[in-house]
């Protein structure tokens, strides 16, 4: 019996020592890797996000296969959340579950809790910002994706979000295409601000040239379009030498006010915050709205799906107009940015960030700016013929870019915007007048925010 | 214990389990998440100890003192005999050396510095993973580290030789700690907050209307479908049973082809003058209408069928003899229905309470609490705060306070209904067997 057992240890020792050998020999050999990438935000227009890590995969493959490493990397793509709030509890809970993809493709915004929280790492700890191609991303777009002096993603895309025009209306209403042409200076300079657009838009409803409620037609979901109008009545976001988030209550209620004027002047429709947004697409695209608001990626989808053939023919694009003397026009822009979890496997994570890396590369990048229509992260971009040659790209990138703003990543950041677009919404519909709406906003920002928070 | 308890126990133990499972473990830790502040910044399973711009921004204000905070703030990288020793041991001895001869006593402002420095180097590590990971260990500072435990972190504080006063160790280490720790405060501003009133109220409204419509319309379709022909009855019944059975999505798409503006009710009410709107969000008032009659459908389905059989149940000689003493059907509803019903109408009464209280697919789906929050009851401003908003910021601790508070009403409700409702002497033993 004793024979037996010990001859039974012996061979399952031996075994367990042949088994390790392999397998300690295989992975010199040859290293398979499966990296996930999940995108938020993202449609078939923006398959780049996902595509060029997919293409960095490849490149990096034979950049170990050249130093005599072979390197397998298997890229799993997920895309298809049904809209931000769930992709965000998706990575949120997966993270928490341990379960995270290795690269998250999310609002710049999302930096700041998740490196509090741990569940992504800073990048710079694995690439080198001082080599290409990361050493070309423009400056101000690295700071937008640092949080606590640290850079902590990649800038994935810029964007900013224009006020639009239908210039046909606006032909109907007594404007030249001369005029229409000097428009973006003029909001510019501030000379043209949202009581004109008001003025034009009521005009517009009036002569019965668009239907009642399509005199300016905004965004119908939250999102950082909104504060772009608080700052157009003189709201300033985060107070820059404390840190604080900042509730100017002025300019809060006249941003709410002017959504409240348009909806009493029949410019809005009092229902259209929640307008499903295949059916908004379509009323833009094919001139129902005198005046709206959206973002430089909608272009891709104006002259896409929505059939739009000539985009600068029917449609001018601006700043968002000031909205009183102490604002000004201005425009948001949100890059989204790669991000990199913590995992477990060190390796893994380092594979990752090579990915992005290069995925960052202006030709990639290019791709991803054109099919989706958003804007370069980096100068040489402007060298790349297939970028440089798209006027969309160009006009945007000049009329827009130099005025844009990001919103602050701080860890509350999040909930500030909820509360003031859940004030917003209170006003927009009725149910408290703007002067309420802001009082009730105070309250419950000082109880959410508590000393992260400044009322002016 | 006898065998045969032990059949019974086993009987049990599925619904015990389930119980547990499903019950017992989510409240109680409903009750803990609710007393921290957890969220998506803090985690769900413990933090790390990090002092960052942000730590020093906050012990700034909190009035920490200025020398301290000017220590912890400095971020020096200096090349010095215990980093060369630990480059050695982590990267090979030509690296140490050849460092040493070039930067030895030196200091970098940050570590892209010192990195750019390295990288001058012959025997430089060749990933940039490694060449940070060597800057590393030059840091003089802690600043933006990221320790995983507390002991490490003052470890790490030891190492950069400050000399901390009294208390001020613990309140370093409270700065620094980035995970969720224990607070009463979800309580208070629970009651500060103007939106958790107006969610209070919309929930009793919600349960008193929906509650209201599922009970009258459930005993009017069974009382109306028991005096139908049989063949006529079960018809009725299968088609306003058809709420429950449809997938929620596709019945309340149904409800907004039925309201929309350019839906079946605006199109058929033009003719007659009336300007298509929006039915079931353009006030308030509809889009209350909407969410009693979405939910009261689906509730008054099970009210039938519950109340159906109950009425079948009567004897039917009782109705035969009301018939020869003259009664009228009004009178047979009113007499001999109704008290007959007092059961299934409590059942239903209790079990709908609790199910609306917590309730709120439907109006997820077909309002999503609007318009401007008008019918966000408790339980979906419970899911948005904790699980679901487009800021991502999710308050795990807060929302969980919020669901607690529904717990304890379901309770107390459970409770009331069964005094009301004289629980006990339905259960009693019939009479007869006394």
């Amino acid at each position: 019996m004793t024979i037996l057992s010990a001859k039974l240890r012996q061979s399952t020792a031996a075994a367990v020592l042949a088994l390790t050998a392999t397998a300690v020999s295989g992975a010199a050999l040859a290293k398979d890797l499966t990296i996930t990438v999940w995108s938020g935000g993202t449609n078939e227009t923006e398959s780049y996000r996902i595509e060029n890590i997919a293409i960095a995969a490849d490149l990096l493959e034979r950049e170990y296969a050249l130093r005599g490493e072979e390197l397998n990397i298997k890229v799993e793509g997920k895309y298809d959340f049904a809209g931000w709030a769930e992709f965000k509890q998706a990575v949120t809970l997966a993270a928490e579950a341990g379960t995270a993809p290795n690269i998250v493709v999310s609002s710049h915004l999302d930096l700041a809790p998740w490196s509090q929280a741990g569940l992504i790492v800073p990048i710079e700890d694995y690439v080198d910002l001082d080599a290409w191609p990361l050493n070309d991303i423009y400056e101000n777009l690295i700071d937008i994706t640092s949080y606590n002096g640290q850079v902590v993603g990649l800038p994935q895309d810029a964007e900013s979000r224009p006020f639009f025009f239908w210039r046909e209306t606006y032909k109907k209403i007594g404007y030249t295409d001369e005029q229409l042409d000097e428009l973006p200076a003029k909001i510019q300079s501030g000379e043209y601000t949202l009581k004109n657009v008001f003025e034009d838009a009521k005009k517009a409803v009036d002569m019965e040239i668009v239907e009642k409620g399509y005199g300016f037609y905004p965004r119908p979901s939250n999102g950082p379009d909104y504060a772009q109008f608080y700052q157009s009545f003189g709201g300033t976001l985060m107070d820059k030498d404390s840190g604080k988030l900042v509730l100017d209550k002025k300019a809060m209620t006249e941003f709410y006010q002017f959504f409240v004027d348009c909806v009493n002047a029949g410019l809005t429709r009092k229902n259209h915050l929640g307008t499903d947004w295949n059916q908004w697409y379509n009323e833009v695209a094919t001139g129902k709205a005198a005046t709206w608001h959206g973002g430089t990626w909608h272009y891709a989808r104006y002259t896409g799906k929505e059939g739009l053939s000539d985009f600068f023919g029917n449609i001018q694009f601006s700043l968002i107009p000031a909205g009183n003397a102490e604002g000004h026009a201005n425009t948001i822009t949100q890059p989204l940015a790669y991000m990199i979890t913590k995992q477990n496997d060190e390796e893994a994570v380092e594979v990752a960030a090579q990915l992005v890396k290069i995925a960052s590369e202006p030709r990639l990048n290019s791709y991803h700016a054109i099919k989706s229509s958003h804007l370069g992260i980096s100068r040489q971009q402007s060298n790349v013929e297939f970028y440089a040659n798209d006027r969309w790209a160009a006009e945007a990138t000049e009329r827009l870019l130099p005025f844009a703003n990001a919103q602050p990543n701080h860890l509350k950041y999040g909930q500030f915007s909820e509360l003031m677009y859940k004030g917003l919404e209170t006003a927009w519909t009725g149910t408290k007048s703007a002067e309420d709406a802001v009082a009730e906003v105070e309250v419950e920002m000082k109880a959410a925010l508590g000393d992260d928070l400044i009322v002016r | 214990m006898r065998r045969s308890h032990l059949l019974g126990l086993g009987f049990m133990t599925p619904a015990i389990l389930l119980t547990l499972a499903l019950f017992i473990i989510p409240v109680v830790l409903t009750g803990v998440f609710s007393f921290t502040n957890m969220s998506t910044s803090t985690g769900i399973t413990g933090g790390a100890y990090e002092i960052n711009p942000r730590s020093i921004r906050l012990m700034k204000d909190a009035g920490l003192r200025e020398g301290l905070i000017g220590d912890l703030e400095e971020n020096l990288y200096k090349i010095d005999a215990a980093g060369l020793a630990q480059v050695e041991k982590d990267f090979g001895k030509k690296l140490a050396e050849e460092m040493k001869g070039a930067y030895d006593g030196q200091t970098f402002k940050d570590r892209r510095e010192l990195v750019r420095a390295i990288k001058d180097l012959k025997s430089r590590p060749r990933s940039s993973r490694d060449l940070n990971k060597a800057a590393d260990l030059f840091q003089k500072s802690i600043l933006n580290v990221r320790y995983d435990d507390e002991s490490a972190f003052l470890n790490g504080l030891g190492n950069l030789g400050i000399t901390l006063q009294d208390g001020e160790q613990a309140e370093l280490t409270r700065f620094a700690y980035t995970g969720w720790v224990w607070t009463t405060e979800n309580f208070s501003n629970m009651a500060a907050m103007p939106s958790t009133y107006r969610a209070a109220f919309n929930t009793v409204l919600y349960i008193a209307f929906t509650l209201t419509f599922n009970i009258v319309f459930g005993v009017f379709l069974a009382v109306a479908t028991f005096y139908l022909p049989s063949a006529a009855a079960s018809t009725f019944r299968t088609i306003w049973f058809l709420p429950r059975i449809l997938p929620h999505v596709l019945y309340v798409i149904l409800w907004k082809w039925f309201t929309w503006d350019t839906g079946f009710l605006s199109q058929v009410l033009e003719p007659f003058g009336v300007a298509p709107r929006n039915w079931m969000m353009d006030t308030e008032i509809n889009a209350w209408v909407s969410i009693v009659l979405i939910n009261g459908f689906v509730g008054a389905s099970l009210g039938m069928i519950l109340f159906s059989s109950a009425i079948k149940a009567i004897p039917s000689s009782m109705l035969y003899a009301s018939e020869v003493d003259g009664a009228s059907r009004l009178q047979q509803v009113r007499y001999i229905i109704l008290p007959q019903l007092r059961w299934p109408i409590m059942f239903t009464s209790i079990y709908q309470t609790l199910s609306l209280l917590t309730s709120f697919d439907y109006i997820y789906l077909a309002t999503d609490g609007g318009p401007g929050s008008s019918t966000t009851v408790w339980a979906l401003y419970a899911f948005k705060t904790a699980l679901n908003n487009y800021g991502g910021n999710l308050q795990y601790g807060f929302g969980a306070a919020l669901a607690l508070v529904l717990v304890g009403i379901g309770i107390l409700a459970s409770v009331l209904y069964l005094r009301l409702f004289d629980f006990k002497s339905m259960n009693a033993a019939p009479r007869i067997e006394q």
